[in-house]
């Protein structure tokens, strides 16, 4: 009976430490998705710091095309509150749709900036405005390269959690829903962008 | 003591405390075992004749044996697994926050500064910093390795202390880094886990026969197994607090070493001793770090036996002879003192060098290393500091490094990149060579150092792409320096350790250098054919080299024979190389490098990097 108890508890014991182990993985995977949103965080700040810069500096030279200059600011100011409502709830789905959505609105608006400003190469060859848009072809790299490695561990993250038997018990420990990655569905616009103003 | 024997004791208290362990455990058995047999054997109502004589059974005690092992073996893995795991697991653990070098508020800005400083001054990689959310005035290392080492200060701390008693802090933890205490610690902490879970079983046991109402042989094996598991923790954690309070004195008086400034750490302790929190933290899971922390982080009783910190009053003394015991008030005005300390003075004269002299300060960075320090980090262009920060911009520094001379051969390169990095990483170099500031040969290493840790912050999929464009561009002109070739082990090395399990090179030691006299030859040429010394013969200067280290005098290898992947392979064999064969073989270099009398900047840089490879911190003034 001696034994048959003690290989029961030790049985017992090696369980209850697998648990603990896979508790502690989850929470270090959920930690560095959400470290990694960090990183964008920085970037898409940078950027939304640049942008009105930038507009600043069009201002002068496209005197008659201030409806798209609004529209880049509007976007500007969308995209910076989807970014502070994402950052409190990193790999929420909602929060990284609307970031997404509002991103995108964003690219659109400089897009358009960008054809507009082809018409003046003044502006194009403004010093001000080249070292501008240097930095901001600069910044939408570092952005989708942050994108990428969080996306990556948010990968990693889902799928420990979706493997057995994890997947049986992470809801328990808080872990049920999955993270979403942070697609921006407008994200060729987003390389191009940059590249029209040079 | 220097940093081979530090390391070498390190090792060996934790090959002392393998034995105590066994010790231990076989003494948990036989407890154990007693318990269990005046349980069941004595107890038992008699069935038959001879119950007087107690059956001694050999199944039920290596049933009981192996039980006991598998517990205690259980308790240890996963705490020493849970430990183990990297700093910045750990300090998210504590709720500790990353801060970076762009971080708006300047006490943390300078707080960066500082590691930064230290780290370059000591030869190792910068580690990340955290902040933790408490009031008292505290600070933690922890991680396995200088690759995945970590340093947290307290709010209150930021708060509280003036540049120079945080630099002394800093320094007390760098001591712990560099000493290898968290590997022991780590160790320690987790033995006494496995034994105190045989305590806890015990207690579970306790609990669940006295409330079913069974009496007897349950309560007696539940609180036989309290006990022992108790007791065995009581022990332990006195011979734990010991040793912690021996490695707390030894990184104190190194802090002292480190920065020549005893007000400084000695300035922190006081400020501890006035705050009204003083070293306390609030979390009380921080007491299994204990170990790492600068000063005591729990309130315990018995403090002369169970402290893991010496008594305030007797570290400020050791410090500071001549304090008058008094305490200066409570305040919050450190930040307000601030007193940029600038480079004080020149750094040390590059003259009369020895190899001795050169071994005797690795690991053990001294004032004029981080003055030193301060003045690389203010020579380094600002692109590149910045860049070097950045997760992104930091593969860029690290490949603009390796970039060629020859502009064919750096178009060759840079298109390379074009299509297997990164979007955005080949103009991001471009940006860099345009600042058209050549990057000194002083100042490649303490790039590297500042470049490392924005790596973690990739994920592992980009860090091994990365990796691979390094690899790519370094072979493409079909020859490979030494700096280069030492630049690729220090980044790949770095990367693995990080992103893989920490590699625990304790497996297999090599105590003897003749077991390696070839592989040691191999490097030495290497190192003797990319030096340069007047009126020297390269042949000469390899044969005192050998000399130097003691092996048997051998040819040195030629030219024509050594290739990237014999280079390799002997410099892996190299790294399980033991401490103080690992001193011997470092002399041997540093006379390579020494061969007529000085050092150039670009012999030291290539030095400190084979060295670094080795994962031997030496410091930049050697």
């Amino acid at each position: 009976m001696s034994t048959s108890v003690i290989v029961i508890f030790a049985v017992i014991a090696l369980f209850a430490i697998y648990f603990i182990t896979i508790y502690n993985r989850l929470v270090a995977l959920r930690n560095r998705f959400q470290n990694a949103f960090a990183q964008i965080e920085v970037q898409l700040k940078r950027r939304y710091d640049l942008i009105p810069n930038l507009v600043e500096t069009a201002k002068a030279y496209l005197k008659h095309e201030r409806e798209t200059l609004e529209a880049v600011t509007n976007a500007r100011n969308q995209a910076s509150q989807g970014l502070a409502a994402a950052a409190a709830a990193p790999g929420s789905p909602a929060a990284m749709q609307q970031l997404a959505g509002a991103e995108g609105a964003l690219a659109g608006a400089l897009g358009r900036l960008n054809i507009v400003m082809e018409a003046y190469p003044d502006l194009k060859a403004n010093q001000n405005m080249m070292q501008l848009s240097e930095e901001l072809t600069s910044t939408e790299n570092k952005v989708s390269f942050a994108r990428q490695s969080f996306n990556d561990q948010v990968m990693n993250y889902n799928t420990y959690k979706q493997s057995f038997p994890q997947v049986i018990v992470a809801s328990m420990f808080g872990h049920g829903q999955d993270a979403s990655l942070l697609e921006f569905a407008d994200s060729e616009a987003i390389q191009a962008a940059p590249k029209v103003s040079f | 003591m220097d940093f081979f024997t530090a390391q070498d004791h390190a090792r060996r208290n934790t090959g002392r405390l393998v034995f105590f362990f066994f010790l231990a455990v076989l003494s948990l058995i036989v407890l154990t075992n007693l318990v269990v047999m005046l349980v069941f054997g004595f107890f038992q109502p008699v069935t038959d004749g001879n119950a007087n004589q107690p059956a001694f059974d050999w199944t039920i005690f290596f049933g009981i044996g192996t039980a006991v092992v598998m517990i205690v073996a259980l308790g240890s893995l996963y705490k020493v697994s849970r430990l183990s795991r990297g700093g910045d697991a750990i300090a998210a653990m504590y709720g500790a926050k990353p801060v970076f070098a762009d971080d708006p508020d300047l006490s943390r800005q300078r707080l960066v500064h500082i590691v930064e400083e230290m780290a370059i001054a000591s030869g190792t990689p910068v580690p990340q910093v955290y902040v933790l959310d408490e009031e008292g005035i505290n600070a933690f290392a922890a991680g396995f390795s200088t690759s995945d080492a970590i340093i947290a200060v307290t709010k209150g701390a930021l708060r509280t202390l003036n540049r120079e008693q945080l630099q002394g802090v800093i320094a007390h933890e760098f001591s712990h880094i560099l000493n290898g205490d968290m590997r022991l610690n780590i160790r320690l902490v987790g033995i006494l886990h496995g034994i105190l879970l045989l305590g806890l079983i015990g207690h579970y046991i306790l609990r669940g026969s006295s409330g079913s109402g069974k009496k007897g042989g349950g309560v007696l094996l539940g609180l036989g197994l309290l006990m022992i598991g108790y007791a065995g923790t009581f022990f332990g954690k006195i011979i734990k607090a010991a040793v912690s309070r021996q490695r707390e004195f030894l990184a104190d008086a190194a802090a002292v070493q480190f920065t020549r400034n005893p007000d400084g750490i000695g300035g922190a302790l006081l400020r501890i001793g006035a705050h009204q929190k003083g070293s306390l933290l609030a979390d009380p899971k921080t007491e299994e770090l204990s170990h790492a922390l600068f000063g005591q982080g729990t309130k315990i009783a018995f403090t002369s036996l169970f402290a893991t910190h010496p008594r305030l009053e007797d570290r400020i003394r050791r410090i500071l002879p001549d304090w008058d015991g008094t305490l200066p008030a409570a305040g919050e005005d450190g930040p307000i003192h601030e007193k940029m300390s600038g480079p004080s003075g020149p750094a040390a004269a590059t003259a009369g060098f020895t190899s001795g002299s050169v071994v005797s300060r690795i690991g053990r960075p001294g004032n004029d290393d981080i003055n030193k320090a301060k003045q690389l980090l203010k020579n380094i262009d600002d692109v590149f500091l910045r860049a070097a920060r950045d997760p992104f911009s930091a593969q860029a520094v690290l490949l603009y490094l390796i970039l060629d001379n020859s502009s064919t051969v750096r178009e060759q390169q840079l298109s390379h990149l074009k299509s297997s990095a990164a979007p955005g990483i080949s103009p991001e170099i471009r940006k860099l060579i345009r600042t058209g500031r050549a990057v000194q040969a002083e100042e490649r290493l303490a790039l590297v150092e500042l470049s490392l840790p924005s790596l973690r912050r990739l994920s592992e999929k980009q860090a091994q792409l990365f990796l691979g464009n390094l690899n790519s561009l370094i072979r493409i002109d079909g020859k490979i320096t030494l700096f280069e070739w030492c630049l690729l082990r220090i980044v790949s090395s770095y990367i693995d350790d990080y992103f893989k399990k920490p590699i625990d090179n304790t497996t297999t030691r090599i105590h003897d250098l003749e077991q390696v006299g070839h592989e040691c030859a191999m490097v030495l040429s290497v190192l003797a054919y990319s030096t340069r010394h007047d009126g020297l013969e390269q042949s000469e200067v390899f044969s005192r080299a050998i000399k130097e280290t003691g092996l048997p005098a051998t040819e040195r290898i030629p030219a024509e024979h050594i290739n990237l992947a014999s280079l390799q392979k002997s410099l892996q064999k190299l790294q399980q190389l033991s401490p103080q064969a690992k001193a011997l073989f470092i002399k041997g270099c540093v006379s390579c490098v020494l061969a007529d009398g000085k050092i150039d900047p670009v012999e030291a840089e290539l030095l400190r990097s084979v060295a670094a490879t080795l994962s031997v911190p030496m410091p930049p003034t050697v």
